[in-house]
């Protein structure tokens, strides 16, 4: 009895681990399947930018090439190219700056006080991301040449204001109401001000939140293109413009094109390996502050 | 040091119709140097009324003093108080040096040097001086609420305000840590605020309670003032655990005819019942006698219908036998006798432990007798092991043996002395609430 009490047991374990090596291996091959997916297309990219204008879009593809940095070197000799990518350094900085000094106090302010109206300012503030960005393109046109901000730095930099005031006032305000009201009252027990208590307490916890937001800020507006192509001609040309000027009405210069887009990447991914960590804290949207 | 002076202070919140009102004309003098505890359930107005102390709230109307500054208009900073927060409030971004050295560097204009000599100080005081490099996300629960009492102490405040500190730690590490906010307060002497909800905190840590319902005082005094002569049927049920046992009924010719039995009202109780028809009867589940079989004539007869078993004792829930509703009451037997649920029983309410209250307003009408006197239950035989081997009674000193049947808030006793009154002769020290 005991032997046949016993064996049953044996093969269900047996089948738990098969079932558990099972699941862990098909786990893993979906991960590699969706890793390839992902990271073929950078490789591709890549490749192409390290190849001879020639050989770049050949069929089929040279898998095994001599890598040259000609593409890299034609990129940076080109005046244009160089003036648009400070150029998008200046405006996205700047913008980043802005929008972060406008929409951390407004989130502040909206979490932490009783706002009348408080929902529908939200809403407003969101309405600005509803439409999409080809219908309100025309009207940003004639606003800026109104206002003699067409093709000007700081009209770029208002444009990618507005596209991500939105986001960090809605992540900021869900940051600051997952940071109990207690820390700001235990700091102004302690003797500090509101606002001391607001920038030693409250900013430096709500800090992997600012980070995520500016991470996700700068991107959006170093990708943006449509606002680009029609605010600006000369002057405020942006990098992602550029980018797009290798693809001609009758050619395409692939190799230029892939080299002038690695350009821009390769600058936020070094960004965005060295701040991961505040990224993936910020947007757990505090919950990984501790008391 | 301070006192503290509570003058007709009201909160409400909302504005009009729709106003809530969290405390109500509350008025209360809390001395220099006292452990003063504010007790009541969720939504009473206790962190409410501290949080005005504190200045983080304006009450609507009424005045606080801290010492001898009228303190309404002055904000938390300028009130020299220093406060422990439920959820300890730690700043997650600094060390615990850091944490424990910002309210002086924020509200004194010491030297680094001696700000990092008084923090060192009280966190070897509170034996957190090793964890002074951590932050607080890497420390335990005690040892954040260690830090937490650290940053209080270390700013030396007028006041010590503190909003249910240890209601987020296990039963264990609390039991700890009331003994050493006790042990603080004591060595410290500063005039302390404490709230909570858990009575037995209460019982154990204030020099004064302060129960609160719905905003209003309920009853404010010592501990034992507060469980033995309670003002009103909500001290009454709120302070011990388990409550005390109510039974509705009517008065009939020195008789209270309540559902399932009859209790014949002292002399003293029917003088203070006066011409009153309705009125609740009140007696604690340690002070009621279970007997297998009628002994004193008094009894009724009841039915088991629950017993938890807690060790040394057990807790017996009962439905008389003749009730026309199904209420059930409880009483407290040793964690020996043997007792089983349909089991029939006859139980004794002695007349000395019973409190009478108003069935309208909950007043207390007749307090129980207090002072050096054998309890009814040896009476019924603790050596039957009918109930606690061993209990307690209460001495007071001589101004309180009075026996009145006011309200406790005006007697002015003190109890002095707990001493044990049963067959049993060696004791160990009397638990709060009067058992060994």
């Amino acid at each position: 009895m005991a032997t046949q009490d016993i064996e049953p047991g044996s093969e269900q374990m047996l089948e738990k681990d098969t079932r558990e090596t099972l699941v862990t291996v098909v786990r893993h091959g979906l991960l590699l399947l969706w890793s390839f997916i992902v990271l073929f297309p950078l490789y591709w990219l890549a490749s192409m930018s390290l190849k001879p204008p020639g050989q770049a879009n050949s069929l089929p593809p040279d898998w095994i090439f001599l890598p040259t940095v000609f593409n890299y070197l034609e990129l940076v000799q080109q005046s244009d190219f160089v003036g648009a990518f400070v150029n998008s350094l200046v405006m996205v900085g700047a913008s980043v700056i802005l929008v972060l000094l406008i929409g951390v106090p407004a989130a502040y302010v909206l979490s932490r006080y009783d706002v009348p109206m408080e929902r529908d300012i939200l809403v407003w503030i969101l309405s600005s991301r509803m439409l999409p960005p080809i219908a309100v393109v025309l009207p940003f046109f004639i606003i800026f040449r109104e206002l003699n901000l067409f093709d000007t730095r700081i009209g770029m930099v208002l444009m990618y204001i507005s596209i991500n005031l939105s986001l960090v006032v809605w992540v900021m305000k869900a940051f600051f109401d997952g940071i109990p009201e207690t820390l700001e009252e235990a700091a102004r027990v302690d003797g500090a001000t509101q606002f001391q208590g607001f920038m030693k307490v409250v900013l430096p916890a709500a800090k992997p939140g600012i980070f995520s937001v500016a991470i996700i800020s700068f991107i959006f507006a170093w990708i943006e293109l449509l606002f680009g192509l029609v605010l600006t001609s000369f002057e405020a040309v942006p990098v992602t413009l550029f980018v797009y000027s290798f693809i001609g009405s009758r050619s395409i210069e692939w190799s230029m094109l892939a080299a002038a887009s690695m350009s821009m990447i390769i600058p936020v991914a070094i960004f965005l390996i060295a701040v991961n960590k505040y990224l993936a804290a910020g947007l757990s949207f505090g919950v990984v502050i501790k008391e | 040091m301070a006192r503290i002076t509570i003058d007709d202070v009201t909160k409400r919140f909302g504005e009009g119709d729709e106003s809530i009102v969290a405390v109500d004309d509350v008025s209360l003098d809390i001395h220099d140097g006292e452990f003063m505890v504010f007790v009541g359930p969720s939504g009473s107005g206790k962190s409410t009324l501290m949080r005005i102390v504190a200045g983080l709230e304006t009450q609507s109307e009424g005045d606080i003093h801290i010492g001898d500054t009228l303190v309404n208009q002055l904000g938390p900073r300028a009130r020299d108080i220093a406060m422990v927060f439920q959820n300890y409030a730690l700043y997650p971004n600094m060390t615990v040096e850091e944490n424990m050295s910002f309210g002086l560097k924020m509200s004194t204009d010491l030297s680094e040097d001696e700000i990092e000599r008084q923090v060192t100080e009280a966190a070897e005081m509170m034996g957190i001086g090793d964890l002074l490099d951590n932050r607080p996300g890497e420390l335990s629960g005690g040892q954040q609420q260690r830090v937490a009492l650290g940053r209080a102490i270390v700013r030396d405040p007028n006041v010590f305000l503190m909003d249910e500190p240890l209601s987020n730690l296990d039963a264990k590490l609390r039991a700890e840590m009331r003994t050493e906010i006790n042990r603080l307060q004591n060595d410290l002497d500063v005039t302390t605020l404490y709230v909570t909800h858990d009575q037995t905190e209460a019982m154990t840590m204030g020099d004064r309670l302060v129960i609160l319902n719905y905003g209003e005082i309920q009853q404010v005094g010592t501990p034992l003032e507060c469980f033995y002569r309670p003002s009103n049927q909500f001290v009454a049920g709120f302070l011990g655990s388990p409550s005390m046992n109510f039974f509705d009924g009517t008065v009939e010719g020195g008789t209270l005819r309540a559902d399932g039995f009859d209790f014949d009202l002292t002399d003293r109780m029917q003088t203070a019942v006066g011409d009153r028809t309705a009125l609740t009867l009140g007696v604690r589940p340690e002070d009621i006698s279970l007997h297998d079989e009628p002994t004193v004539g008094t009894e009724f007869e009841a039915v088991v219908d629950v017993v938890e078993p807690m060790g040394s004792i057990s807790y017996v829930y009962l439905q008389a036998s003749n009730q026309d509703h199904d209420q059930t009451f409880i009483v407290e037997t040793d964690g020996q006798r043997p007792i089983s649920e349909e089991q029939t029983v006859y139980v004794d309410i002695p007349a000395d432990d019973v409190h009478l209250f108003d069935a309208g307003s909950g007043e207390t009408i007749h307090q129980r007798h207090s002072g050096k006197r054998p309890r009814s239950r040896s009476r019924s035989g603790c050596s039957r092991s009918v109930s606690n081997p061993a209990t307690c009674a209460v001495v007071f000193d001589s101004q309180s043996v009075s026996g009145g049947s006011g309200p406790a808030i005006s007697s002015g006793y003190s109890p002095i002395d707990h001493a044990c009154k049963s067959p049993t002769t060696s004791c160990l020290p009397c638990r709060p609430g009067g058992y060994c």
